[in-house]
């Protein structure tokens, strides 16, 4: 085993086998970052240019915009809930509705709605049901004239896919919003989310998603942001960086050429009939809001009928990141659970002519360097500790590939921040920009690791087939201001 | 690839990143000293404005202090930006000020800088600058270049044909129904609703002659505009033309058709039409909203919801069901479900 074990890794052609892959598969990855800097950077460019002739005080008036229902599941959120759900009441949109769905939760999260927001008994008899789901007890409903737009719906448990799915069915909107209970939406989010769908002509719109930050540590009064301060902590942090470098860069270049497969579950908008149409999300996967969405994105190459999934660089939702690296990893476990699953399911994808874009670049792309990172990761360091016991490595050589590659890295970090600044003004400090910098370069040494371990956690439990749901997500709570 | 390579990826890569934060850098200081400098624009542009509609008859404030102050603040032909900006704030003050100020605010307007940067734009052959020129016009409501602006309204790119389909509303009111619902290119829900929206903002008395030529477009987004148009306005009179698009062939018309339709009440006889129309409607959604709407605005017709009970769709039924259970008609809808078992079942019921 030792002697087989040493001839393999000391042989040059397994060496030279190694370094090739891993080299090439780290140029291709550096060149879809280079071309996604360049999309984003025109995308966002474009988009600044179009909003000046799409500017929400022209329709705040009209009463002819689409309805909208707001669906947040919640599950044993009895801590915050009255909070968030006041959050979720004061966005600003003439025609929506929020329907809370309470997803069989075992604390007192439903007595104490009943309690503050005077909720009243109805029956559920008659609530059509084109997605199947766990049975809906009842749904209240406010006597308070102020509450008329809340609906809580009351069911027994079927997880955070099924809790959506309840909502969607019992929605009577053209378009529906599915969010978390715990998100803080920026005031104005829906007429912005709205917009793509009233200006598209020649293509449908599918989904639209918009920028989710990190606000840890940030003020919240009467449910609203009021003051957005960087976290304290590094892992939140860096989790900022990581956010603006992934919907600033990433989304925004996939958005511009029409790739995105993702809408991100805590703040995305479909039109009703077409998730109805491709039965909700799935209740089976923990990564239900790329799965849908890449659904919807099949749904339509099916039909050959034009369409576009849609994102908006704003950042118009607001949510509690991961304090700590035991609930980041449990985080990023869930997730690449989700990944693995959702990839297995729409295999069929993988280089299918028939699903054009999606089916050659856009899926391979997914699978390859979403999904495929960590395992080069964790392959790479394996054979750098391998190589190196081995006497194989070339040490002067190998530090100035990792300064080079480091360096690259930082790049790409630093240009989300500049595009981050000069287009948004959330982070305009010089100390805040400083700190946010300093997170991006210690990013590959004290964060990217843990990642990379949540990630292959993950897939070791799918390759076991270990069980495991959501997981619990402890979280802080933000800081709510009294005065 | 040897160390040397490397070394000099390395520096360029470093480079790159200085060249960024020295962006960042730089970015940060202009923003800073932007706002101070347009802070100051917007302050001394809000005394200007104030001492000039409300001109104290002692020490009136006069053209050439005007011109004068503004220059200082940086108002100058070559600071395009400082311009740009003061643009804006007229644009946003004229939106906020009605009756006799308006009128002295527009011929402030034609005094000061800028002059005919508007209009100028227009000819550019950038998008951008075409489109903004045009919105800036009507916006500050300089009708005279209305014939310039005219034959944009069908130009290729849609910001700008859409800025000016708003000019001609804003210009020529409901007499831009004469070419609206006549034009080459499909028009976007967001137009429709922002034509409507313009429409009703400048000319709320409506001029039912221009909308009666109207109904003879068969172009759908004109149809769905004039919908919308009696809609916003509540043209009982003219509930009609909606009505008669309840059955259109395109799913869209009928969809702003049923949607138009829930703002208004209708006669007996227009009710007992709909019903007839409620069967030629294929798409079951859009029968569920007519059943809405039906059941909401007019009284309980026990032999159309038990014909409907047993022809629609299962989710049709669903709601058809509720109305009659909640109508006192329970014993109907067990009937009804009762029938959908074969006879020799034994039913599970108290």
């Amino acid at each position: 085993m030792w002697s087989s074990l040493k001839e393999f890794f000391s042989s040059e052609a397994v060496f030279l086998a190694a370094n090739y892959i891993f080299f090439i598969y780290g140029i291709i990855l550096m060149s879809f970052y280079f071309t996604g800097v360049i999309l984003a950077s025109r995308a966002i460019k474009r988009n600044k240019r179009k909003s000046l002739f799409l500017q929400v005080n022209d329709i705040v008036s009209a009463t002819d915009i689409p309805s909208i229902s707001v669906i947040a599941p919640a599950y044993n959120e009895g801590l915050t809930i009255i909070e968030n759900v006041k959050s979720l009441l004061s966005i600003q949109y003439p025609y929506y509705e929020l329907i809370l769905v309470n997803d069989g939760s075992k604390d007192d999260s439903l007595e104490q709605l009943i309690e503050e927001f005077q909720l009243e008994r109805r029956d559920a008899t008659f609530i059509t049901q084109p997605i199947p789901t766990a049975s809906v007890k009842h749904f209240y409903r406010s006597k308070l004239s102020k509450y008329t737009h809340l609906t809580v719906l009351d069911k027994n448990n079927g997880g955070r896919a099924d809790a959506l799915n309840a909502g969607i069915n019992f929605a009577s909107s053209e378009l529906v919003v599915c969010t978390d209970a715990d998100c803080i939406i920026e005031q104005d989010a829906l007429i912005k989310m709205v917009r793509p769908y009233l200006e598209e002509n020649e293509k449908e719109i599918i989904a639209c998603g918009g920028g989710i930050g990190i606000a840890n540590d940030s003020v919240i009064k009467n449910g609203v942001l009021k003051e957005l301060r960087l976290p304290e902590n590094l892992v939140p942090m860096v989790q900022v960086v990581e956010y603006i470098r992934a919907f600033l860069l990433g989304r925004m270049a996939w958005s511009e050429i029409n790739g995105l497969m993702l809408v991100s579950g805590a703040f995305g908008m479909y039109p009703r009939k077409r998730v109805i149409e491709v039965n909700g999300f799935d209740a089976k996967t923990v990564g239900e809001d790329l799965e849908l969405c890449i659904r919807l994105r099949m749904l339509m190459e099916e039909k050959k009928l034009p369409y576009k999934v849609v994102y908006l660089p704003e950042t118009l939702c607001w949510t509690e990141g991961p304090p700590d690296h035991s609930i980041l990893i449990k985080q990023r476990d869930r997730w690449a659970r989700g990944l693995w699953e959702t990839l297995k399911i729409h295999r069929k994808l993988f280089l299918n002519p028939k699903y054009r874009y999606m089916g050659i670049l856009f899926y391979p792309y997914w699978l390859f360097f979403e999904f495929g990172a960590p395992i080069i990761e964790f392959l790479g360091v394996i054979c750098i500790i391998a190589f190196a016991f081995f006497g194989m490595i070339n040490w002067p050589m190998a530090i100035l590939l990792f300064t080079a590659a480091y360096l690259i890295g930082c790049v790409f970090s630093t240009a989300a921040i500049f595009m981050y600044v000069k287009n948004f003004d959330h982070y305009h400090k010089p100390k805040q920009i400083i700190e946010l910098l300093l997170a991006a370069y210690l990013e590959p040494f004290l964060y990217h690791p843990i990642l990379v371990y949540g990630q292959m956690k993950g897939y070791y439990k799918k390759i076991f087939g270990i069980k495991s749901g959501w997981g619990t997500m402890t979280r802080k709570g933000f800081k709510v201001s009294d005065t | 690839m040897n160390e040397s390579s490397i070394l000099i990826l390395i520096g360029f890569v470093f480079a790159v990143l200085v060249i960024y934060w020295i962006s960042i850098v730089i970015s940060v200081i202009y923003r800073r000293n932007r706002t101070k400098r347009l802070q100051k624009i917007e302050m001394t542009f809000a005394e200007i404005v104030s001492g000039y509609l409300y001109n104290d008859p002692n020490d009136p404030l006069t053209l050439t202090e005007i011109n004068k102050t503004l220059k200082n603040v940086g108002i100058k032909k070559q600071n395009k930006n400082n311009i740009q900006f003061l643009i804006g704030l007229m644009i946003r003050t004229q939106r906020t000020i009605l009756g006799t100020n308006f009128y002295k605010l527009q011929k402030l307007y034609s005094q000061i800088p800028p002059y005919r940067v508007s209009i100028n734009k227009i000819s550019s052959w950038s998008w951008y600058r075409k489109a903004r020129g045009i919105r800036e016009i009507y916006e500050m409501n300089q009708s005279q270049y209305l014939d310039e602006i005219f034959k944009y309204r069908n130009h290729r790119n849609i910001y700008v044909r859409r800025e000016a389909q708003i000019a001609l509303v804003v210009f020529l009111g409901w007499e831009s129904l004469r070419f609206l619902p006549y034009l080459k290119r499909n028009m976007t829900l967001w137009q429709q609703i922002k034509i409507v929206e313009k429409l009703y903002d400048h000319y709320p008395k409506p001029e039912l002659k221009w909308l009666h030529r109207a109904y003879k477009t068969e172009r759908l987004f004109g149809k769905k505009l004039l919908m919308r148009i009696i809609r916003k306005y509540e043209l009982h009179a003219e509930t009609g033309y909606i009505v008669d698009n309840l059955n259109h062939e395109d799913y869209e018309v009928r969809e702003t058709a049923i949607y138009c339709l829930q703002t208004f009440a209708l006669s007996k006889s227009k009710i007992s039409y709909v019903k007839v129309l409620f069967e030629d409607i294929t798409d079951p959604t859009q029968q569920g909203q007519l059943l809405n709407y039906l059941y909401h605005n007019s009284e309980m017709d026990l032999d159309f919801y038990m014909k409907q009970l047993n022809n629609a769709s299962d989710d049709l039924k669903l709601s058809i069901a509720e109305i009659l259970w909640n109508n006192g008609y329970k014993e109907k809808v067990q009937e009804f479900y009762y029938k959908q078992y074969p006879a020799e079942t034994e039913l599970n019921v108290e």
